[in-house]
């Protein structure tokens, strides 16, 4: 149904137009007999519509009309409120699922005094007139309902523990919570309630604790951002220590789950407490943003940056480390933020280690790095720090590579800040006319003002011009280049066109030559009949006479 | 959990940071590297950087990861030093000993550490490249004597002929073990070590310790 309606949606204007002539028409007279006139008539006009074409798809017996998918106005109407009215159900059953969903876990940190999962026992209002639909609401509501299973089996009170301090909670709203929660957020919860499976008692332990900070998080919104992260930092610290206890002091475990605990709560807290208005952090990040911005001319060596980025590797390498830093906006999970600086972070080791052929120290990793960063210009680099810096597990931060390379971060963007003539050996001169726009270092980079001492490495102190200008220049020949070489091929095109123009001409010329040499002479036939006498047959061999051999 | 080198019992391990500090060209880098790799100048080196490295230790039964953590050692990156070696248990300061002026930095560095992180921290001050006796420029009577005076250790050493550097750390190891079972101490058995041990993450905000006139140069 919908291919034909499709199909006659696109016909062109003029045609709907005759339809439209047609259907009054026909609306009119609704005879059998009219249609065959139509059908030629429409024939005449090389449409081919076919009579059932017209009439509604419900077959009603009415005729349907293309804006209405091919039904006739009474059909569409109830179908469209069908469709609606599934929809609205759809929307309904899925709050429903979650909402449930959300209960079991919820009902289950306490110790699992559950039952309230009405499961698939209220039906919706209105159901069984649907006919088709229903069907397909019972599948879903099976689905529903397995799913509600697993969860519950999974919290389900067969363990040994009895429930303990149900009462005070009991009566907390946590689901509202969760009731504006995007997809993200559901996944999140999902995979974290998967992981505390593994840890059956302690992990019911750890759910419940988790979900009643958010609860209590989620009330003090109007705190300042240090003392949101006080109240996350002692929740980690509380549970560290726990966790320390329960595991007997065996790290790994504890870091395994403390990490699972910070995605959780992190991600639900993210919209609260990213760059809170309580903080300056907005306008911080704009102030970097502009500090950047206008910084755009600093070159590769007046950071005295190890990496060459003219070997194909390191700028590919280069090119990456910027995606990885800007990407550390996107994530909401201040360990997955911390990833991505890492990775930026690898990629700059392996840019120069292919330059240097020697492991990077720190002495060639920070500048490249504050290279990077004025070339990527991450989105709010500073509330970015600061979320990290205020909502990570403090253990990771404190000793971990990861907090290596963010503390290298931080460093880049401090020294950004207060970058100024002496950090780049420039005069003050210079630094003034190249930040007020007055003059460019690319323009006149062969005066050499930059030949730095120290520890710049030869081969970049050598490469004065600036590598995009050389890539301009290749780029510039690559493409004349290819431009006669386009010119040659299309001249070739047009000698091969103009023979095979010329060819048929020559052919003909020939065949005429060829048929005045030798004209065709039509000698008269004479037609003759086969019986006739005078048929040549002497000319024929005689006839086959059969021969006897003796013996 | 890794907390700040304030590891406690002894059946727990003991995590460390250790900055290194030095000028540009004193040989931070090798030193890092034949300690870690135990090699030197070597192209078959296989890691990708040598600004972050980490060992695993076990001293009298006890065990220890030590995460070194470089510095950029030019000049113009000086004023970050204190976003580096906040909340580092111990500093390892390398001088190049035919380089007055880099001893002369090392004696820089000493006194800002001192002023930000107090006598908490455990201080090594080293004279590299002592295959390069002949071109001595910092003599070591100075050196051993100032290093006495601001309360840090001395050694010499050669990364090239891989002289003394196992020393130093396990040194400076012991020291930082040391301490941190003193702290361990001090906050009386029992208390749980929660609220110090976290508070040292709370960047940027945090005054430097006011260490108490003259008080910074004399504790051994």
């Amino acid at each position: 149904m919908t291919l034909a309606a499709g199909a006659l949606t696109t016909q062109t204007n003029p045609l709907n137009r005759v339809l439209d002539l047609h259907r009054r028409y026909y609306y009119y007279k609704r005879t059998h007999l009219t249609s065959s006139i139509m059908s030629q008539r429409t024939e005449r006009r090389g449409i081919h519509v076919d009579q059932s074409d017209l009439l509604c798809k419900k077959g009603c017996g009415y005729y349907g009309n293309a804006a209405w998918q091919g039904l006739c106005s009474k059909c569409w109407r109830e179908e469209y409120q069908r469709v609606r009215q599934k929809q609205i159900q759809d929307d309904w059953a899925l709050a429903e699922k979650l909402q449930r969903e959300e209960d079991a876990a919820y009902a289950s940190s306490h110790g699992a005094q559950t039952q309230p999962h009405g499961q698939s026992s209220a039906p919706h209002p209105g159901h069984a007139s649907l006919g088709p639909f229903s069907k397909f609401e019972e599948k879903k509501t099976n689905e529903k309902t397995r799913k509600v299973t697993t969860v519950k089996k999974f919290f389900s009170p067969s363990s040994r523990t009895p429930p303990k301090k149900e009462t005070q909670e009991g009566k907390t709203p946590s689901p509202s919570i969760s009731r504006h929660s995007s997809f993200e957020t559901d996944q999140v919860s999902r995979d974290f309630v998967d992981f505390l499976k593994n840890l059956q008692r302690p992990g019911r332990e750890i759910h419940k604790q988790c979900r009643a900070f958010i609860v209590n998080m989620s009330s003090k919104k109007d705190l300042s951002a240090e003392e949101l992260s006080e109240c996350v930092q002692d929740f980690y610290q509380n549970m560290a220590d726990r966790l320390m206890s329960h595991f007997k002091g065996s790290s790994e475990s504890v870091e395994q789950v403390m990490d699972q605990v910070e995605k959780y709560i992190m991600t639900r807290l993210y919209k609260g407490v990213f760059c809170p208005e309580t903080s300056d952090d907005e306008r911080k990040d704009l102030a970097t943003q502009n500090r950047i911005r206008a910084l755009h001319w600093v070159t590769i060596q007046m950071l005295c940056v190890s990496m060459d980025e003219e070997i194909p590797e390191v700028s590919e390498n280069v090119v990456k480390a910027i995606t990885d830093v800007i990407e550390m906006d996107s994530k909401r999970v201040p360990r997955d933020k911390l990833a991505c600086i890492t990775r930026c972070s690898k990629h700059i080791f392996s840019a120069i280690r292919i330059t240097k052929n020697e492991p990077a120290s720190a002495d060639d990793f920070l500048p490249a790095l504050i290279y990077i960063v004025l070339k990527a210009n991450p989105p709010r680099l500073q509330s970015n720090i600061q979320y990290i810096t205020r909502f990570c597990n403090p253990s990771r931060l404190m000793t971990g590579e990861d907090g290596y390379y963010f503390t290298n971060l931080c460093c880049a963007t401090a020294f950004i800040e207060k970058l100024d003539a002496q950090s780049l050996n420039l005069s003050p001169e210079e630094f003034e006319r190249y930040m007020s726009g007055q003059a460019s270092p690319r323009l006149h980079s062969s005066e050499g003002d930059w030949a730095l001492a120290g520890s710049a490495p030869d081969a970049t102190a050598v490469a004065t011009t600036n590598p995009v200008l050389v890539q301009l220049n290749q780029n510039l020949e690559l493409l004349s280049g290819l431009i006669s070489k386009q010119e040659r091929v299309t001249e070739a095109a047009q000698s091969l066109q103009a023979d095979l123009l010329s060819w048929p001409q020559s052919v003909e010329r020939e065949v005429h030559g060829v048929l005045e040499k030798y004209p065709l002479e039509v000698a008269p036939r004479t037609v003759s009949a086969i019986d006739a006498n005078n048929v040549d047959n002497d000319n024929l061999p005689p006839p086959l006479t059969p021969q006897v051999f003796a013996g | 959990m890794a907390a700040g080198g304030a590891g406690g019992n002894s059946g727990r391990t003991y995590s460390f940071k250790v900055v290194l500090l030095g000028e540009g060209c004193v040989g931070k880098t090798s030193l890092v590297l034949r300690y870690c790799e135990n090699k030197f100048n070597d192209k078959h080196i296989t890691t990708l950087q040598a600004s972050f490295l980490t060992k695993k230790l076990n001293i009298t039964g006890k065990r220890v990861n030590l995460a070194i953590w470089d510095t950029a050692g030019q000049e113009r990156f000086h004023a970050l030093g204190p976003i580096y070696y906040r909340d580092s248990n111990g500093a390892v300061l390398v001088y190049d000993i035919t380089d007055e002026d880099s001893f002369q930095k090392v004696k820089n560095w000493v006194k800002e550490l001192r002023k930000m992180l107090g006598n908490e921290i455990c201080l090594c001050i080293v004279g590299n490249k002592i295959d390069l006796d002949k071109d001595r420029h910092v003599s070591v009577e100075e050196a051993e004597s100032y290093a006495e005076s601001v309360g840090a250790r001395h050694y010499h050493t050669s990364a090239k002929l891989n002289k003394g550097i196992e020393e130093l750390f396990l040194d400076l190891c012991k020291r930082m073990m040391e301490n941190a079972q003193a702290e361990e101490r001090l906050k009386g058995n029992g208390a749980s070590q929660s609220a110090s041990s976290r508070r040292g993450v709370q960047i940027v905000d945090d005054e430097p310790q006011a260490t108490p006139a003259g008080g910074c140069c004399s504790s051994g």
